[in-house]
Parts: C-alpha cells; structure tokens; sequence
C-alpha cells in the first residue's frame, strides 16, 4: 500500500514538473532578429519546485487528507440546514428583493461615476445570465453560442441607428424581437440534437455570426466596429454636451443645471436596472407557468416528458426563443453604453463568461445568477493588479466548481435536482 | 493547364493543412469514443505541444547543435513527452472526478480547462506572436518555368509523410496491441470492458496520453509551416480538428484523417477560388451541416438512442 | 459575502477619493493608452517608453506650471472593445489628458468618449484620416495621416515601373485604410491592381492567398495591416517560390518582423516616418534612451515622447489644465519639438509630416531608398 502510493506521488510529482517546468521555467524572448531563451526568475522556479512536492506530499498521504478532510466540518454552515418552508421562503425572498431593487435604485445619486459604470456592466451581464439561465439551468439545453443573441441586438441597434436613425427605444424591443427571431430560425432545426452536440453546433452558429459580421466590411464596418450609437434620451432630452439629433433638447439646459457626465451614466443605468429588473419578473413568472414546467420536466427526463404529450420542439423551441429575446435585450443596453461595438465584443469566451455565472450561480436559480453575475464582474474590477490572473482563475474556478460543487453556489431550490449519470 | 496547376496548387496546400487537423482529430475522436465527451482542452494541448517544441528548438540552438535531424527529433520527443504528461494531469483533475455525471457537467470542465490553459501559456509565455524557425526549406517545382509553377515544400512532403507514418503506427497499435484491443472494447463498452478485468481508468488515460502526443506532433510540424505561434492559436485549430472529427464520424479513426483532409481542402478552394475570409464561415457551416444531416459523419457508425 | 461588501465600500470610497485628488492635487494625470499585451504590444513598448522619458524629464525639470505629471496606464490590446473600456477607465480616474491610443481602430471609438468627456487626446501613432474628420476640438496626432503615406508608397511602387501590383490589407481601420490610398494613388498612376483582398488578423495560415498572388503573376504587393501577419505572409511566399517585392506601411517595420520571416524580410520596402533618432538635435534624448537601456530609434518612440511635451507646452501655455484651453493653446502656436516645428489646423492634424521609404533588412536595420 505505501510503497504503491509512493510510485504514485513521485509520478504526479514528476508529471507536475514535466507540464510547469518547461512552459514557466524558460520564457522565448525576442533578442533583435532572433529568437532566444531566457532561464525564468527564480522565484518562478522555485514556486514550480514547490508545487511538485506538494503535489507529491499530497498524493504520498492522500488517504490521510481525504480522511481529514471529511471529518472538517462543512465549509459552508447552511448546507446541512432544513429547507425552508415553501411559502415562508418566497416571501423572504420577496421582501429581500424589493429591497435590494429599492436600494438600487438610490445608490448610484451617492457613488462616483466609476461605481455607477460598472453597475451598469453589471446588470447587463445579469440580464444576460437570466436569460441564459432560461436555456441551460431551466430547459437544460447547452447554448455556447448565446453571445450570437446579444450581438444580434446590439447590432440592430447599431446598425438602425447608423443607417435610419432609430433611437434606443425603438431599437430596444426591435433588437429583442430580432434575436428572438434568430433564435426561433436557429433553434428550429438544431434543437433534436442530443446535448453535447447542440452544444457544438450553437458554438458553430456563434462563431459564423461573429466571422460574417467581421466580414460584411461595408455594412458592418468589419473589424472596425459602429462608433457613434446614441444615448437613450430621455423624452426627447440628450444627456451629450451637445445636442446630436435634430429636434432634441439637451437634458443640462432643459432642466437649467451645469453639465456633467454623470447624468448620462445614472440615467443609463438606472434604464439598465429597470430592464433587468423586468427579465428577472418575467422569468420567474414563465418559470411558474406551465411552459416553465415543461422546461424543467424536459430537463429531467426528456423521454418520460415526451410520453407525458409534452412537444419536444415546441418546449425547447420556446425556451431557446426567449433566452435569445433577452440577450438581445441586454445587447441593445450594451450598444448604447458602450456607444460602439465591434465584433471582438461578441467572441465565445463572452459565452463561456455567461455560461460560467449561470453555472457558478447554480443552474435555474435567479438569486444565485445574480449574485454570480455581480462576483464575477466586479471581483476583477476590485483586484486589478491581480487583472491579468483573471481569466487564469476564471478557468479554473470554472473546473472546480464542476468537481466540488456542480449545483452552484444557491442551487435551486423548488424542484430538487441532482445531475446524474445518463444512461 | 495554369488553371489545372493552380487547382493542384491549392489541393496540396489543403492536404497539408488537413493532414495536420486529422493529427489533433485524432485526440477528439478517441476521447469521444471511448468516454463519449468533447475534450474542450484539447487544442490548447497542441499550443502547448507546439510552445515545447520551439522551447526546445531554440535550447538546442542555444547550445550549438545546428543538425536537422537531432532538433527535429529532440523537439518532437520533448514536446510529446510534455502534452501527453499534460493530457493525462488534465483528464485525472479535470474530467475524472466528473465523470460519469450529467452530460453538460464533463463538457463546462472542459471549457474551464480550455480557458486556463490559454491563460497559463499566455501569463507565462506572453502573448506576443513568436516567429518558429523554418527548418526545412526547399522544394519541388512543377510546371513551366515563365508562367505558374506549382510547388510542395519538402515541409509539406514532411508534414504527409509524417501524418502517414503516425496514422499507420496508430492504427496498427489499436489493431495489434493489448491496450490497443483495451481500447477498442472500452470504446464499445465501458462498463462491460471493466467487468472483464480491464483497468478502464488506465485505458481512457492512456488514450489521453496518445491524443496528446499526436496533437504535440500537429503543433511542432505546424508552428515550423505557417511560421509563428501565440497562446491562442490552439482553440480555432482544435475547433477545426473536432469538425474534422465529426466529418469522419467521431470515434472513427480513419474517419479522422478522412474528415481532415476534407475539412483542409475545403478550406483551401473556399479562399482559392472565393475568399481568405470566409473559410472558417465554410468549415463551421460544413459542422453544422454534418451534425444536422449525418450525425454520424461520414465513416462513423449509427448509434442507436439509449433510454 | 460580508468581506465583499465591505472591499466594495472600499473600492468605490477610493475611487471618490482619485476622482476629487484629480482636480485638487498638484499633479497633472496623463493617461497613455496603448497595447501592452497583444500581438502589437511591440509598438505600445515604443509608446510607453517614449512618453514615460518625457514625462520623467518633464518632472526633472520641475513640472508643468510647479505641478508634476503622474502616468496612468492603460491597456487597450489594441482591440477597439478594450479601447473603450479603458476609455471609460480613464474618465472615472480622472484623467483629462491622454497619449493614446495607437491603433486607429482603438483610437477612433476613444476619441468619441474623450470629446464627449473633455478630456484632450494626442495620439502618437494613428494615421486614419477619419479621426480628425469628425470636428472634434480635443483630438490631435503628432503623427502623418495615411493620405499623405498612400500616396508615398503609390509612387514609390509605380516609380518601380511594376507590371501587376496586388493589395492586401487586415480589413482595420488602418491597414484597409492606408490599403485603399495605396490603390488610388496607383490607379491615378496608370497602374494596374490585379488583386485587392482583405485578411482577417490573426489568421495563420495565408498558402491560399500566396497562391492566389503567384497566380496573379505580379511583381509588387502593398500589404496595409501589421507585421505579424505579414510577416507570415513574406514567410510564406519564399516557400511557395513567390518572388515578388513586398511593402508595407509603419505598422510592419519593426523587428518582430524578422523573428517571424527570417531572411524572407530582406528587401521589404517600409514607409516610416523619418528617423528622427538620427537627427543631430536629439542626440541629447536618445543618450537618455540609451542610458536607460532603451532604444530610441522606433517609429512612435519619439511621437509619443512629443505628445507628452506637446500637452506640458499647451498646459503652460495656456495657464490652465482646462482641456478646452489647451487645445486653443496647441491651435494657436508652433513648437519646437524632438520631431520637428509643430503646427496644428483646424482639425488637429500637423501642418506637415513627412514619410520615407526605407529598404528593410533581414538583420532587422533598414536603410533608407531614394
């Protein structure tokens, strides 16, 4: 027994050497014309060293540390606690909510232009990550090419207002309603594939949407982008410096105050929180009505639902279609915020993104893609020199989350699920 | 005839480039065989294949050893020994513990793992483009000497000869050998295979383990040809080899190469006779197309539904 | 959870804190904005270090009005997404003057928050026209634009008394732009393009496209984009036996390209702004460089080590750091500067810049062609 775990642990150990040591200990370095090769800091190698004898103390004595480490108690106190009564737990969760909209919608009159900002951002990407909830959490459909959706919106958006001058809230439910449309097309024919490859296929759809709009140079702009989307105005009133469109009045000089940027930035957010607020309602409504139901059985157990005189399309397809309807929502607010778009917005590691607060929420529950949405875009924010480890730990939580704790960090709660093996 | 020698032009150009996707197919379509999930990381594995051999190009370079046949070899055992060892690290942390699981669980680790390793390369390489020695330089020409001549690079004739040379090993290690007949009968069926006393866990890594080395392969022939490497390249490349995965019909070996050489053709007439732009439009619409029509690719045998 | 919320209090009391010490303080922030990663991250090096000298030595010499420049910098990738969110960055740091950005693909969707924000923006290194063609009073360049390089190029290349001459270009603002000049001016010129063709950035593998150029049968292509991809591309052709002349604008003529196409970058042609590292009244700067163990000699060192200068001239100038001032100050006068007499017009472009066309060589010099 020993012995065998000793070859074990000095065979991860030599393994974790072989994948860290000639990645991290030599950097390629451009010298003039030629390329040359660098011995790391020490530092790095002496952290790689390190991490092979801990890789190879842990296996040596991995029984042990499993065996203590289940004796631990839990790290997380609520998880053994009793569910709460039904009803008693949704009108916590009501008032909790009301709450924090009421709370949300005073804050931003208090904090700097930053703060704001990346709110916006914020509830952007919740928006995004309830409507994805939609299609992965509730109907269980793999969607790695949902960023299409939002770039669908926002270039409706952009494009109507470059080419007709619509304004934001004419482009709002028209860009929505035209990724829905999207969706509907798309989902049509790919939606009786099995999961993994419906997964494929979205991620294909994804990645053709961002080539053509790459591509279509002359309508698009390719890889240049759309500049110059307008502001929401706010009856009639442009929160600029001055005034772009004929017939606007500025929203300084109407109301007799200085000028300030901030203005544009609450108002846009405040827009945002509202939009964000109505997908949340929505949804938690759908999920309550009959098609919600239909989502989560077809989840569950697709043959028993389809015995039960559920229509397979009809039940993905709706589910897909409005996914995409609220991410074409969220791309038209994006469009307006950032006031220009390119292609390089809509790549799939923004799907991976969404997909990874969907998942890190846990999977159907609208609290927990909340939260998640808020973690994963402010935490960087907030640690910025640890920026360029973002993505690094990104992936990784990604991995760990679906080792340790593939329900998500407030799993949903109503209907009890617990992934298991198909057969 | 110059429209003729243009068309064989671009057919070899396409071969080289579709023999090399058939090499990382091969990683895609042994994993999906065997355990039935897309190993997102996959691609990543061949950046990393590809980073090694240069690291070690240049070492070697460094330290005065200017013959051919050494570096190519020394690159080539260097950089399988590194992606196997990060193929068989990335299915024991990452897909083990979760297999099994529901469908979507496996594949989410798999893009976790995907994004991590590009982030790893990136934060320790940097993401720069770095120029990959040429190495093999030369050719033969075709046609008259005052109008187009048609031209295969002895690196092209290395890339086919290789590809041959591995395609032919592989296919006569799962023919053959014990944990070649292993394979085989996981891939047919896992829980059975496992009740006959064959260590599933074993097989499945090693099928990491081959996967990988042929994708370090891929890596180091394909830095040397198109000439320059950075931390992103592998995910486009590992897409374009799982649609060549699933145009042979996945699981299949032949399929495979099959589906590659196909996928690399198409590529190369699509921005031969229309536009360099649009073939990555061509290769992920010919994926969709497959996956919606012919599930099964074109070599792949019909799988039946189980409930 | 609870940690969370107070990091957030934190953070956002912090940014409070930066956004009033902007205004206040006695120090003047100059925001440079550039790749520091990326594929062009060689060129954000040259900005980088070109305008940290200048802000250094501005500092040695008591600031700008007694007050001291601070740097704070960003990094856009070079990707017009990242632009803006850097942009965005800026603006809630406080930030009322910025060197930046370098690509024009960056530059263009940045100057739109800049002007919207009041902040003054000089860029070293992008030369698409359409960035001061929109009216904006805060946007300068201290570099040339792309219609006076396309035509230098054009002429170079139909001087050459050329057969057939392709154009390929990466489909950015810049290189599509600098790429349709190139063919204006050759078309002018009488002579005939036999193929004019996008790529797509970051793509590697161009067999096809070398292919399509020998079919061609031409003897000069203009690439307008960056070098990486063109280095590939000169890379390519020497395998497949392609033996025409290549050129390119600024954006491929730096070292990088060698490490990419090996010897297959002898006797590339470059346009580039002149060398001013070269002059005799800048050898006082480039020792500076030097003694810092940096190099001095690549194109936008020294137009982004002027845009820092230009702004602390236009700041002292005026006698205030109000955006709107400084930009009349930097209208209205001309300066003496390490690239030569600036003169602004009405849209912000230098009177005059002058591009040279240099012969590039596979040792990564290059010497200049008459």
């Amino acid at each position: 027994m020993a012995a065998h775990n000793l070859k074990h642990a000095l065979f991860c150990a030599i393994v974790t050497l072989v994948i860290a040591y000639p990645i991290l200990g030599f950097n390629l370095v451009a010298s003039g014309t030629d390329i040359i090769l660098e011995g790391a800091k020490t530092r790095t190698v002496i952290l790689v060293l390190l991490a092979a004898v801990a890789v190879f103390l842990f296996q040596l004595f991995r029984d042990n540390v499993m065996a203590l480490l289940g004796k631990a108690p839990a790290l997380n106190p609520l998880a053994n606690r009793q569910p709460m009564e039904q009803g008693k737990r949704l009108k916590l969760e009501s008032i909790v909510l009301t709450l924090i909209i009421v709370g949300a919608l005073f804050w931003p009159f208090f904090v700097s232009r930053g703060a704001v900002d990346l709110a916006t951002l914020v509830l952007i990407y919740i928006m995004l990550a309830l409507g994805l909830n939609v299609v992965v959490g509730l109907a269980g459909l793999l969607d790695l090419g949902y960023v299409a959706f939002y770039a669908v919106g926002a270039y409706t958006f952009a494009l109507l207002s470059q080419y007709y001058g619509f304004s934001f809230w004419l482009a709002l439910p028209l860009g929505a309603l035209l990724a829905a449309l999207f969706g509907l097309v798309l989902g049509f024919p790919v939606l009786r594939l099995r999961g993994d490859y419906l997964a494929i296929v979205t991620l294909g759809f994804g990645e053709i949407i961002r080539i053509l709009l790459n591509n279509m140079t002359s309508l698009t702009g390719g890889p240049n982008g759309i500049g110059g989307i307008p502001d929401p105005t706010l009856f009639g009133m442009e929160f600029g410096r001055r005034v772009k469109e004929e017939g606007n009045t500025s929203f300084h000089e109407t109301l007799g105050i200085a000028y300030s940027s901030e203005h544009k930035v609450i108002f846009l957010y405040l827009i945002a929180l509202v939009l964000a607020v109505i997908t949340a309602l929505v949804i938690r409504r759908l999920m309550r009505m009959p098609v919600g139901r239909a989502w989560e059985a077809l989840r569950e157990d697709e043959i028993a639902a389809r015995s039960l005189g559920l229509s397979r399309t009809a039940v993905k397809l709706s589910a897909f279609t409005i996914g995409a309807f609220f991410a074409g929502f969220a791309g038209t607010v994006f469009a307006s915020k950032q006031g220009f778009i390119s292609p390089e917005s809509f790549v799939f590691l923004e799907s991976a993104i969404i997909l990874a607060i969907v998942v890190l929420g846990g999977m159907g529950s609208q609290i927990g893609v909340i939260l998640a949405a808020i973690a994963v875009t402010t935490l960087p924010e907030l640690a910025r020199e640890f920026s360029e480890y973002r993505m690094l730990i990104f992936g990784a939580a990604m991995v760990l989350m679906m080792v340790w704790r593939p329900q998500g960090l407030l799993p949903m709660r109503r209907t009890h699920i617990e992934l298991k093996a198909q057969e | 005839m110059q429209d003729l020698l243009y068309f064989f032009q671009q057919l070899i150009n396409g071969l080289t480039i579709g023999s090399t996707y058939a090499l990382i197919a091969i990683g895609y379509t042994m994993v999906y065989g065997i355990i039935g999930m897309i190993n997102f990381a996959h691609g990543e594995i061949y950046m990393i294949g590809a980073y090694t051999a240069l690291i070690a190009i240049t070492g070697l370079a460094a330290l005065g050893i200017a013959w051919l046949p050494v570096i190519l070899i020394v690159a080539l055992v260097c950089a399988m020994i590194v992606s196997s060892s990060m193929g068989w690290a990335v299915e024991r942390v990452a897909y083990r513990p979760v297999r099994g699981r529901h469908r979507l669980i496996p594949l989410i680790s798999a893009i976790g793992m995907s994004i991590f390793l590009q982030n790893y390369v990136h934060l320790a390489q940097g993401s720069r483009n770095i120029g990959f020695p040429a190495l093999i330089e030369g050719g033969f020409r075709f046609g008259s000497a005052d109008s187009f001549q048609t031209s295969i690079s002895y690196m092209q004739i290395t890339i086919f000869i290789t590809t041959l040379v591995c395609m032919t090993l592989l296919s006569l290690f799962i023919s053959r050998s014990r944990i070649g007949r292993a394979c085989r009968a996981v891939s047919q069926d896992l829980g059975m295979a496992n009740l006959l006393g064959i260590d599933t866990n074993r097989i499945i890594s090693a099928t990491f383990i081959i996967g990988a080395a042929l994708a370090a392969v891929a890596g180091l022939f394909l830095g040397m040809y198109y000439g320059s490497i950075d931390p992103l390249f592998g995910f486009i490349a590992g897409l374009k080899a799982f649609t060549a995965a699933v145009l042979g019909g996945i699981g299949s070996i032949p399929g495979a190469m099959l589906g590659g050489l196909i996928l690399g053709v198409a590529e190369s007439m699509t921005s031969g006779y229309l536009s360099g732009e649009y073939k990555d439009v061509v290769s992920f619409g010919l994926l969709i197309l497959i996956l919606l029509f012919k599930p099964t690719g074109l070599l792949g045998k019909p799988e039946v539904e189980k409930i | 959870m609870k940690t969370s919320v107070k990091k957030l209090v934190t953070a956002v009391s912090a940014s409070v804190a930066l956004m009033g010490a902007g205004h206040a303080a006695a120090e003047i922030k100059i925001g440079i904005a550039g790749p520091v990663t990326g594929p062009v991250a060689q060129y954000g090096d040259m900005q980088f270090s070109g305008a940290r000298m200048a802000i250094e030595r501005i500092n040695a010499d008591g600031g700008v009005n007694g007050e001291m420049l601070e740097a704070v910098e960003v990094d856009d990738v070079c990707d017009p997404k990242q632009a803006v969110t850097v942009a965005n960055r800026l603006v809630n740091d406080g930030v009322r003057f910025v060197v930046g950005h370098l690509c024009s693909s960056s530059t263009q969707p940045a100057s739109d928050i800049y002007e919207d924000e009041g902040i003054l923006m000089v860029t070293p290194a992008s030369t698409s026209p359409d960035i001061t063609e929109r009216g904006y009073e805060l946007v300068f360049r201290t570099i040339g634009l792309d219609s006076m390089q396309g035509p230098v190029a054009g002429n170079h290349i139909s001087s050459l008394n050329p057969e057939r001459v392709a154009i390929v270009h990466d489909k950015q603002q810049y290189g599509e732009g600098i790429a349709t000049a190139v063919r204006d001016t050759l078309k002018d010129a009488g002579v005939e393009v036999a193929l004019f063709e996008g790529i797509t950035a970051g793509d590697k593998d161009f067999s096809s496209l070398v292919t399509k150029l020998k079919q061609a049968d031409v003897d000069y292509v203009y690439y307008g984009g960056y070098h990486p991809e063109l280095g590939l591309i000169l890379r390519q052709a020497r395998q497949a036996d392609l033996d025409a002349i290549f050129m390119g604008p600024e954006g491929v003529g730096n070292k990088d390209i060698n490490t990419i196409a090996g010897d297959a970058a002898e006797g590339l042609l470059v346009t580039l702004p002149p060398a001013f590292d070269e002059k005799a009244e800048n050898q006082d700067l480039v020792k500076a460089f030097q003694d810092k163990g940096e190099d001095p000699s690549g194109p936008f060192v020294l137009t982004s080590y002027t845009a820092v200068q230009l702004i602390a001239e236009g700041i002292e100038q005026a006698g205030s750091t109000e955006p709107f001032d400084v930009a009349a100050a930097l209208r209205s006068a001309s300066f003496n500067t390490p690239i030569g007499t600036v003169e602004y017009d009405e849209k912000g472009d230098m009177k005059s810049f002058e591009f040279v066309v240099y012969e590039w060589h596979s040792d990564g010099s290059k010497t200049p062609v008459n």
